[in-house]
């Protein structure tokens, strides 16, 4: 594709995502027009009036601090996703990594369980602080499990995630027999959801994802090298061991920050570096920009989907992404058998 | 050049590399030859700062190997492994380009003189014209050349070959053989390639450097290693050498085990 080609299409994906962005705010289950939803949003984002006029308080509240900072969430959280999707699939060379498949979502999600449970959810350390922690111990584990010397053993690692998945998803079940009052917080985690995040949360995922996605981005070429095998990178020269550290632990933190305000949302990171990877090729430096917006689109798609399939009940968005996602892997799968017997 | 003083490196029980020390200098065309499972390919992969080894025990142009940071090495060493298989989908030139991140930086897009060398790397190996190829429809040879294109764009002075050119038809081993001398007599590259063909060793390869069961066992001018009665000792075949006439190198006919 020329320059000129690709810089149009990626115009073009910018342009829906921003208007799927509008969409998502102006609809929703409760009873207000579109047009009014519109009104509001103009006036206060694009004229900056401190009050939209003629729109009671209530209206205004859940375009302003209930949609908006959702629709905003959703954008951080699904290129975050993809990007760290992305990352992992090239450090452990491997198509079918992504940090729901490895257990570092479950991690995350049990580090903010534990946090609710011990009452630390009100302070930021405590909820996401928790999150990295418990998804970094995670990510060291399976690691563990998985390396024999140096070398990290594709499928040992599939295994190991799916396995710290049961574990976690079992040890969550237990914690919340044990504490029923905090159930429907710590069912909200499992399941995914943005029904909850604030403007706080909105910033703080945005910082760490701006950091993550800057360092991926730093390393792009390296990354690049290390898909062909880390022998070619280290004699390209690349510090393949210290690589694939500091974008293991700026993805976990990535992941960690979004899994505590939003839960485990699987298969983003899984779905978008390989739709954009089937029409772009391989080259890191390329899929970095696609799979930021491209985890936008699919995030705020899936949201709007688990807001609007039954109304005026919601869906886990969680459940949209795995709808569409473990197709998804399941089909890489095939295609990953095809290639080992070819 | 590149000086290895008293290499050791064993595995589990097993020594794998005893007591390795030699020189080699510039401009020369180096052949590493031996048996399988005699170490020339575990010899390679520390001489490229692939595995790591001890301080002062191999030096590079005079310096510590371990003294350079990886992107500084890989503007010394480019090497071209045995295989390479891929699991992503490149082209041909994004690949060959990989051979300029030693000398680029992050977020920096390719110069002017990148793609020029990448461009001139994949001419001289003949394979311009599968730029746009996805590198997994190649053939092996044809994937080969472009490995060797990828550490050509290195442009290193001195460059690994692990029996490289194997998979490759006589046509392109020839063309690459010849490729590889001009690149060694114009731009004073030193070239270590580990061979199987010894006629192809004889014809190309200024010294040998021999290895049985992980101990150096001759280095010297080719024609002075390869006799008979070291063919004899090293292969454990029988051998006799065929005089081919002024100006030309002698051929080597394996006569029996």
């Amino acid at each position: 594709m020329s320059r000129r080609k690709n810089g149009l299409v990626f115009f073009g994906l910018c342009i829906f995502c921003a208007g799927l962005a509008v969409v998502s705010c102006i609809i929703g289950v409760s009873d207000i027009s579109p047009s009014t939803a519109l009104r509001v949003l103009a006036e206060r984002l694009l004229f900056l009036n401190s009050a939209a006029t003629g729109v009671d308080e209530g209206t205004e509240y859940i375009i302003m601090n209930i949609r908006l900072p959702r629709v905003l969430f959703a954008l951080v959280a699904g290129s975050g996703l993809s990007v760290c999707g992305l990352a992992f699939q090239a450090i452990f060379r491997n198509p079918l990594s992504d940090p729901y498949v490895l257990g570092v979502s479950s991690g995350a999600s049990f580090g903010a369980a534990l946090a609710i449970i011990l009452g630390l959810e009100s302070s930021l350390f405590g909820l996401s602080g928790l999150s990295f922690l418990s998804a970094l111990v995670t990510v060291m584990l399976i690691i563990k499990i998985a390396s024999y010397g140096n070398r990290i053993h594709t499928t040992t690692l599939l295994l190991a995630g799916i396995s710290i998945n049961f574990l976690i998803s079992a040890t969550i079940s237990l914690m919340l027999i044990l504490n029923q009052e905090q159930m429907d917080k710590i069912i909200f985690w499992t399941m995914g959801s943005l029904s909850y995040v604030t403007y706080g949360n909105v910033l703080t995922a945005f910082v760490a994802v701006m950091l993550g996605t800057g360092v991926v981005a730093f390393n792009a070429r390296p990354l690049n090298a290390m898909l062909i095998d880390s022998q070619s990178a280290t004699t390209l020269g690349v510090n393949v061991e210290r690589t694939k550290r500091t974008i293991l632990l700026v993805c976990t933190l990535m992941v960690a920050v979004i899994v505590a305000y939003s839960g485990v949302i699987g298969f983003i990171g899984l779905v978008v570096p390989h739709m954009v990877r089937l029409c772009m090729g391989s080259d890191n430096r390329r899929l970095i920009p696609y799979s930021i917006v491209g985890g936008m689109i699919f995030m705020l798609a899936s949201d709007l989907l688990s807001r609007m399939l039954i109304p005026p009940s919601e869906i886990p968005v969680g459940s949209i992404t795995a709808l569409i996602g473990s197709p998804f892997f399941i089909f890489l799968l095939f295609n990953a058998k095809k290639r080992l017997n070819k | 050049m590149i000086e290895v003083s008293h290499l050791n490196y064993t595995a589990g029980k097993r020594k794998i590399l005893s007591d390795i020390s030699f020189h080699m200098k510039n401009r020369c065309f180096y052949g590493i030859v031996g048996n399988n499972g005699s170490g020339k390919t575990t010899l390679v992969r520390f001489l490229s700062g692939i595995t790591d080894v001890p301080d002062n025990t191999i030096r590079i142009m005079g310096r510590d190997i371990n003294s350079y940071s990886h992107k500084t090495l890989a503007r010394h060493i480019a090497l071209v492994p045995q295989h390479t298989s891929l699991m992503f989908d490149f082209s041909a030139h994004q690949i060959v380009l990989m051979g300029r991140m030693p000398y680029q930086k992050p977020l920096h897009a390719d110069s002017e003189q990148d793609l020029e060398t990448v461009r001139d790397c994949m001419t001289k190996t003949n394979t311009w014209h599968l730029r746009d190829m996805n590198v997994n429809n190649l053939s092996g040879g044809e994937f080969q050349r472009v490995i060797i294109a990828r550490a050509l764009a290195q442009q290193t002075p001195i460059l690994f070959l692990d029996e490289a050119i194997s998979n490759l038809d006589i046509h392109h081993q020839i063309e690459i053989m010849d490729l590889l001398k001009r690149i060694n007599a114009e731009s004073e590259t030193c070239i270590v390639m580990i061979l199987h063909d010894l006629n192809l060793a004889m014809q190309y390869c200024d010294e040998l450097l021999v290895l049985k069961e992980g101990s150096l066992e001759a280095f010297g001018p080719t024609e002075e290693i390869l006799t008979r009665e070291n063919i004899r000792n090293i292969f454990n075949v029988d051998a006799s050498l065929v005089d081919c006439g002024p100006g030309l190198k002698r051929h080597i006919i394996i006569s029996r085990l």
